[in-house]
């Protein structure tokens, strides 16, 4: 556990140059991108750089692969099936992922990376759920309505890491769709501790994670206030404070000054891109295109080659 | 694994000689090694994770009709929706079920909200639940404590977890997660020898564990090599030869995942599995379609595929055996 956080001192949302794959004006705001795009921007500036992140399946790998690849390339990717310190060359189809390997500092297995988060290795951890509460309590194991835990309504995937990442993490980051029916008054099943019924529990319970210190989602950005509670404090270019209410069960709380979340530049869109390109990940679940296995391996070889090329420049 | 270590098996290391011959008969083939572990009713761990899984293994367990299974794992993708559809699981013990990150895991949903086609009973635990789980069994321990799942509705809904106050006096409070014990561990690795030496490259997740917590234990491996091969990198054995009972050549045993340094996951074959798996019908058409021995299957892949996935992973992870590390 040498080398600890330089959290806080790190920098605002990069304004330096981004440009790993040499698009024109690369510090300029993007004029074409999507509202997944941006919250994949959004969560990846809440990874410092020289942090070790925890990052688990989906959206969290990709934003954690910008994060490395733009603003951050100074933090260190985790992930639950082994690998620390991975430089992958593009999106990562699941936990162990083989271009995980590529370039890593340790492969190893699960046991040994989550007694070092329970320890508190890890920097910053990033999560996705299904339901949330007011004090970032998640549920991602089931939607149970009116049923039964047995026989839910909806069956999610279950915790994976998220349950740990929240208990040690140093923070936790949330990234979630804004839904009304996802922004609950009561989450129905917990399955990670946000900051649990009152401000200093999480503490008498011996965590040394901090918990849930950002909320992103596609219309806003969220952080808690010492009370634990979740507070709006930006909104994405177009989305209203009135609008991201409509979108929460309870009565959230809005920070004193609401300012519009920073746009993604045209480089970090071209990266997104770049790391995704088949867009597994940014067409979202279930989204099969219509290539064959041809073009598609073609296409992911090519891409890798684009960031492989650009790794190795700027490495030496 | 409940053998006990005995002395007079291990290998002579000057003649090596004991090295091939003592446990021969560990070598088969892969519908025997299933046909002899796996019966109904069975408890089993599967290794790998969304890379390195035992895809092949769990077909063929498909293929030869067990039913009433127990799952006992930490996340787990593909091969289980696949089982679940076709009927052979009722209960599943782990973390985290989905078929990857493009796709959830259509039929395991199906069994859990509408009983089709029958009931799959679930029992959470976090991934370090599931690492402490297999842990403890490993270690022949009642239980492994830990601060994760603490004030969560995990232990709740489990009924094997139990939450108590420290014993030795600090006051905090713990979750104590039991053993898991499966009755057969399988673990897909990039090679093993005769005696069932494993070794694994890139990462590990709980193989380790799973093997030494299980009664019995299956390595398939995408290549059979000499005992003196696997002296020659020990370090990379993370299955030793006495927690491992029956070892399997299947090449492409992980196909469509992942197998770090051999081949690059095919992700258009289970994009297109995630797609059919949303309807009954059509699930059941691709079960007719790709239930089949494994060399069949392969051949329904095609070799041209195969070799590109190939390509694919050298590309990224140079290397296609552990000693060709530097391209």
């Amino acid at each position: 556990m040498s080398e600890r956080s330089t959290a806080g001192e790190a920098a605002e949302p990069s304004t330096e140059s981004v440009n790993p794959v040499r698009v024109d004006r690369p510090d300029e705001t993007a004029d074409d991108y999507t509202t997944t795009e941006l919250l994949a921007v959004a969560a990846a500036r809440e990874i410092d750089d020289g942090e070790t992140a925890f990052i688990g399946v989906g959206m969290s790998l990709m934003s954690g692969i910008l994060a490395k690849h733009t603003h951050a390339p100074d933090c260190q990717l985790v992930t639950e099936s082994g690998y620390i310190g991975s430089v992958p060359p593009g999106v990562v189809q699941s936990i162990s992922d083989t271009i995980l390997g590529v370039d890593a500092l340790v492969a190893t297995d699960q046991c040994e990376i989550f007694i070092d988060n329970q320890r508190g290795a890890f920097d910053v951890g990033i999560i996705g759920a299904g339901q949330i509460d007011s004090r970032g309590n998640t549920n991602s194991t089931a939607v149970i309505g009116d049923a039964t835990y047995d026989r839910p309504k909806v069956r999610l995937p279950g915790s994976g890491g998220s349950n740990d990442i929240m208990t040690s993490c140093g923070r936790t980051v949330v990234m979630m769709r804004q839904q009304r029916r996802a922004f609950t008054t009561e989450v129905d099943y917990v399955t990670a501790p946000g900051h649990l019924d009152h401000s200093g529990r999480r503490e008498e319970l011996g965590f040394v994670g901090g918990g849930p210190a950002a909320v992103v989602t596609d219309m806003a950005v969220f952080g808690f206030d010492d009370d634990g509670e979740m507070l709006l404090e930006t909104t994405h270019p177009g989305v209203s404070v009135d609008d991201v209410r409509d979108e929460v069960q309870w009565d959230l709380r809005v920070a004193d000054d609401v300012r519009t979340t920073p746009e993604p530049t045209r480089g970090e869109v071209a990266m997104l891109r770049a790391i995704d390109p088949a867009d597994v990940v940014l067409r979202g679940t279930d989204y099969v295109y219509e290539v064959g296995f041809e073009e598609w391996s073609n296409t992911v070889l090519d891409h890798w080659e684009q960031l492989r090329t650009v790794q190795n420049e700027t490495d030496d | 694994m409940t053998h006990a270590i005995d002395a007079r098996e291990t290998p002579d290391r000057r003649a090596g000689i004991g090295d091939e011959t003592t446990d021969r008969e560990k070598v088969t083939d892969l519908v025997s090694a299933i046909e002899t572990y796996v019966t109904d009713g069975s408890s089993i761990a599967f290794g790998g994770m969304g890379g390195r899984d035992p895809e092949a293994a769990a077909r063929e367990i498909v293929r030869q009709g067990t039913t009433g299974l127990t799952v006992l794992d930490d996340a787990r993708t593909t091969l289980l929706d696949i089982m679940v559809g076709a009927g052979c699981v009722d209960e599943y013990v782990g973390s985290w079920v989905g078929t990857s990150l493009i796709s959830q895991g259509h039929n395991i949903r199906n069994a859990v909200e509408n009983g089709v086609p029958h009931h799959l009973e679930m029992r959470d635990v976090s991934n370090f639940g599931s690492s402490l789980m297999f842990l403890a069994g490993a270690m022949d321990l009642p239980f492994v404590p830990t601060r994760s799942m603490l004030e969560t509705d995990i232990p709740e809904y489990n009924d094997d977890l139990e939450v108590i106050e420290d014993p030795l006096g600090s006051g905090d409070p713990l979750v104590l997660v039991p053993p898991a014990r499966p009755d057969v561990a399988i673990i897909h690795v990039q090679r093993c020898d005769p005696m069932g030496n494993a070794q694994i490259l890139g990462n590990v997740v709980n193989d380790h564990l799973k093997a030494r917590a299980a009664e019995h234990t299956i390595v398939t491996c995408e290549e059979l090599v000499s005992t003196d091969e696997i002296r020659r990198q020990p370090e990379l054995t993370r299955i030793p030869f006495y927690t491992v009972d029956a070892v399997a050549e299947v090449p492409f045993g992980s196909h469509p995942w992942h197998c770090y340094g051999q081949y690059y996951a095919d992700l258009p074959f289970y994009r297109e599995y995630g797609l059919r798996s949303q309807d009954r019908e059509e699930f059941l058409e691709w079960l007719e379609e790709w239930i089949r021995p494994h060399d069949e299957y392969l051949e329904k892949v095609g070799a041209d595929r195969l070799e590109t996935l190939e390509h694919m992973e050298r590309t990224i992870n140079g290397a296609g055996s552990a000693e060709g590390a530097d391209e």
